[in-house]
């Protein structure tokens, strides 16, 4: 099994992005596909870790990074299963500039929103030499993108084979031709604006002061309101049911789960997307398959 | 009637070998042809059962197909060969937790050699030379590779030495059809038929053995502008140092999981004026060269990588390699001679990703004691000190990663991904502004 490459791409990109999608093979790999065909499983980010939380309980911590960089935020979250990441994290005194390295993720508490978030690796705190080469990497990066797509938007009929043609990477190509027929046509000028914007950031000339009125990435970018990470009063209700069906230790039963959440006026399907907000907020996993655990 | 008696008479020999000769050709036609034709079994169930109760051994049969090397493919359950021992040697390997000795070596026939592995004790000893019968063998695709597995249910007998024409290697099937130009850096393993215009950068003459006769082999290097690659010629075209030339009819094939271009008596040279390519000294340069790049290719001898140190992987820092075969201990013992009084070393093994790909980073001892700038003795004394070696993995953690770096040196490729041997290695410093100036510039000017 060959590693996942970790993408350098900026947090607005990360967080404009809301579909998952599945490689092959015995383990099958998950992906984060961004509006510009970026297909990420691993992720490299350098910035500044502005405050850290713990959003779980004094016994079962859970550590919530925000780590900003040019054009917004990342969320990293490390719980027990990311032990060494947890430990560092809680050391941290923000604000300090940080690396990560981490997985992917992404959840959808409702339809329509989703939440990226990134399951950190490693995490260390580092210089601002190492920051601001990470910027220009996220740059090249987005650059080449931004190249690919406009490449991909004068195609018709836009085939992987004919990106390929022109000289774009398989890989890419493959998340080109994803993110075409999710996101549509994205308006490559927000992006462009982005890119400007992480450059200017590296330079001394455009630092102080911003004029007023200009265009400020940020602020283009559709807010986002943070995760939330209690859970609300479904999804409390499953919560309960797993833990009182958990007779042996071994997770709750699927059955049971449901016909214990139907008596309680929790329908299949909301109860479904309960579930999954509960496995991506790292409150419940499954053990084995079919059987639902509290963390 | 005739043809059907025909078609049987190969199975009737075959369940006659298996039995010894000890029932008449008569009798077993005979029962063959009443297991076939009255109760209507397959040919393999018949094989089988008739090899069984005259006490044979059903296994010995040729229950599968008989086929060339060539005609191998991977995922084959049975089948049967014809092969002489190219070579063969000896390893132990650990299978579920116990030692075991295993063969191992490459079968040669007229179209084609192949590596097999032997993973049950046989009942000839096999001789690089010999001749041998296969059956039941299976096969598996390894390292993009079909290989040939020899298991419980595989018989191997010797045949006369005449049983089977030399296999001389280098004489394929001539090339059919023009060469295609490709650039070096284009070069890719399997590639056959290629052509490349080159200069000899460097050419040695060895000696090596095939089928136990000494044949001359002239290596080196060559280079066009994009990168260079080791050659092998198995002719004497009474190569140079320096000398462009077009080299039509060559193939690639990976020498140590590098992939590097050979040619034969199938091959054309033809030499060219000297100035059509760059001074051997501007090209005997190791080019940069992106990760993706270097995956799709499977390696490639002295190039030079950007990137960042991402994580240390486990066995870096302080180690203790066994005495006898240079592994790394594991909790004090090594992996195939047990305890031992380990010998201390330093090394890094870390992950380098460029953004387009991962690899795995191995520096020696020499390159950690210069990132360290400690020797290894320092850095036994202070593991003493701190009564753990954990201590230099945290330093060089605490140094490296997350650290752009520049690394050179050769990149081989198997299952588990790339891996540089670094020859060279130093921090990159980057002059980020310039970098972002310049690339603000061509993005509004092409706005």
């Amino acid at each position: 099994m060959i590693r996942e490459v970790a993408w350098r791409l900026f947090a607005s990109e990360y967080n404009d992005a809301n579909l998952e999608a599945e490689g092959t093979g015995e383990r099958p790999p998950s992906y984060i596909v961004t509006p510009l065909g970026a297909k990420v499983n691993r992720v490299f980010v350098v910035g500044v870790i502005t405050d850290v939380e713990n959003v779980g309980t004094d016994g079962q911590p859970m550590w919530r990074a925000r780590v900003s960089d040019p054009t917004g935020t990342f969320h990293v979250y490390a719980g027990q299963y990311q032990p060494e990441a947890a430990a560092t994290l809680s050391k941290l005194k923000p604000p300090v500039f940080g690396a990560i390295v981490g997985k992917s993720r992404i959840y959808s508490p409702q339809p329509g929103t989703t939440y990226t978030s990134i399951r950190p690796e490693t995490i260390k705190a580092v210089d601002e030499t190492v920051r601001d080469f990470w910027i220009l990497e996220a740059c090249r990066s987005l650059r080449k993108r931004l190249d690919a797509m406009g490449e991909a938007q004068k195609m018709d009929p836009l085939t992987k084979e004919g990106l390929v043609k022109i000289g774009v990477k398989e890989a890419i190509a493959d998340g080109i031709v994803q993110a075409m027929n999710h996101y549509g046509r994205v308006d490559l000028s927000r992006y462009t604006a982005m890119l400007a914007e992480g450059l200017r950031y590296l330079l001394p000339e455009y630092r102080e002061p911003i004029a007023p009125g200009e265009p400020v990435v940020e602020a283009a970018a559709p807010a986002k309101e943070e995760p939330p990470r209690e859970p609300d009063e479904s999804e409390a209700k499953v919560l309960e049911i797993i833990a009182s069906l958990d007779k042996d230790g071994k997770g709750a039963p699927w059955e049971g789960i449901l016909e214990n959440a139907t008596s309680k006026g929790v329908s299949k399907d909301s109860l479904e997307e309960s579930i999954n907000t509960l496995l991506d907020k790292g409150l419940i996993y499954e053990p084995i398959l079919g059987r639902m655990k509290k963390i | 009637m005739n043809s059907v008696k025909e078609e049987l008479a190969p199975h009737v020999q075959d369940i006659n070998r298996a039995l010894g000769n000890k029932v008449s050709e008569q009798e077993i036609e005979r029962e063959l042809s009443s297991y076939l034709n009255v109760y209507r079994v397959s040919l393999d169930t018949a094989k089988r059962s008739i090899v069984k109760k005259h006490g044979g051994n059903p296994a010995t049969l040729a229950m599968g197909v008989s086929k060339t090397l060539r005609e191998l493919m991977p995922g084959e359950q049975s089948v049967n060969l014809l092969a002489r021992i190219v070579s063969v040697n000896e390893k132990d390997v650990t299978v579920e937790g116990g030692s075991k000795r295993i063969l191992y070596g490459i079968l040669g026939d007229p179209t084609t050699t192949i590596p097999f592995t032997a993973w049950e004790p046989l009942s000839v000893p096999l001789a690089k030379g010999d001749v041998v019968r296969v059956q039941n063998a299976y096969t598996k695709e390894y390292r993009g590779q079909v290989q040939v597995n020899f298991g419980s249910r595989t018989a191997v007998a010797k045949e006369a030495p005449t049983a089977l024409p030399e296999y001389k290697p280098g004489v394929g099937q001539p090339y059919v059809g023009k060469p295609t130009p490709v650039r070096v850096v284009d070069l890719r393993e399997g590639g056959s038929n290629v052509a490349v215009t080159a200069r000899i950068l460097s050419v040695e003459r060895r000696e090596v053995e095939v089928d136990g006769a000494p044949k001359a082999v002239f290596s080196g290097v060559l280079a066009d502008e994009t990168g260079k690659t080791q050659f092998s010629a198995w002719k004497d075209f009474t190569l140079e140092a320096d000398e462009v030339l077009r080299i039509e009819g060559a193939y690639v094939k990976s020498w140590r999981g590098i992939p590097q271009i050979s040619f034969d008596e199938r091959a054309t040279i033809t030499r060219l004026k000297p100035d059509l390519l760059p001074s051997s000294e501007r090209l005997n340069v190791s080019p940069r060269m992106w990760i993706e790049d270097l995956a799709d290719r499977g390696g490639a001898a002295d190039v030079t990588v950007r990137g960042i140190l991402i994580d240390l992987r486990e066995g870096s820092g302080l180690v203790y390699r066994c005495p006898e075969c240079r592994r790394v201990l594991r909790k004090g013992a090594c992996q195939l001679h047990g305890e031992v009084k380990g010998e201390p070393d330093l090394r890094v093994k870390a992950v380098l990703d460029d953004g387009s790909g991962a690899l795995t980073a191995v520096f020696d001892r020499e390159l950690t004691e210069a990132l360290l700038d400690k020797t290894l003795d320092i850095c036994i004394a202070s593991a003493k000190e701190a009564m753990s070696t954990e201590i230099v993995r945290d330093e060089l953690a605490d140094l490296l990663v997350a650290q752009p770096i520049e690394a050179r040196g050769n990149v081989t490729s198997d299952d588990y991904g790339l891996m540089m041997i670094v020859e060279t290695a130093k921090l990159l410093k980057v002059d980020v502004q310039a970098e972002a100036r310049e690339m603000l510039e061509g993005l509004e000017g092409s706005a």
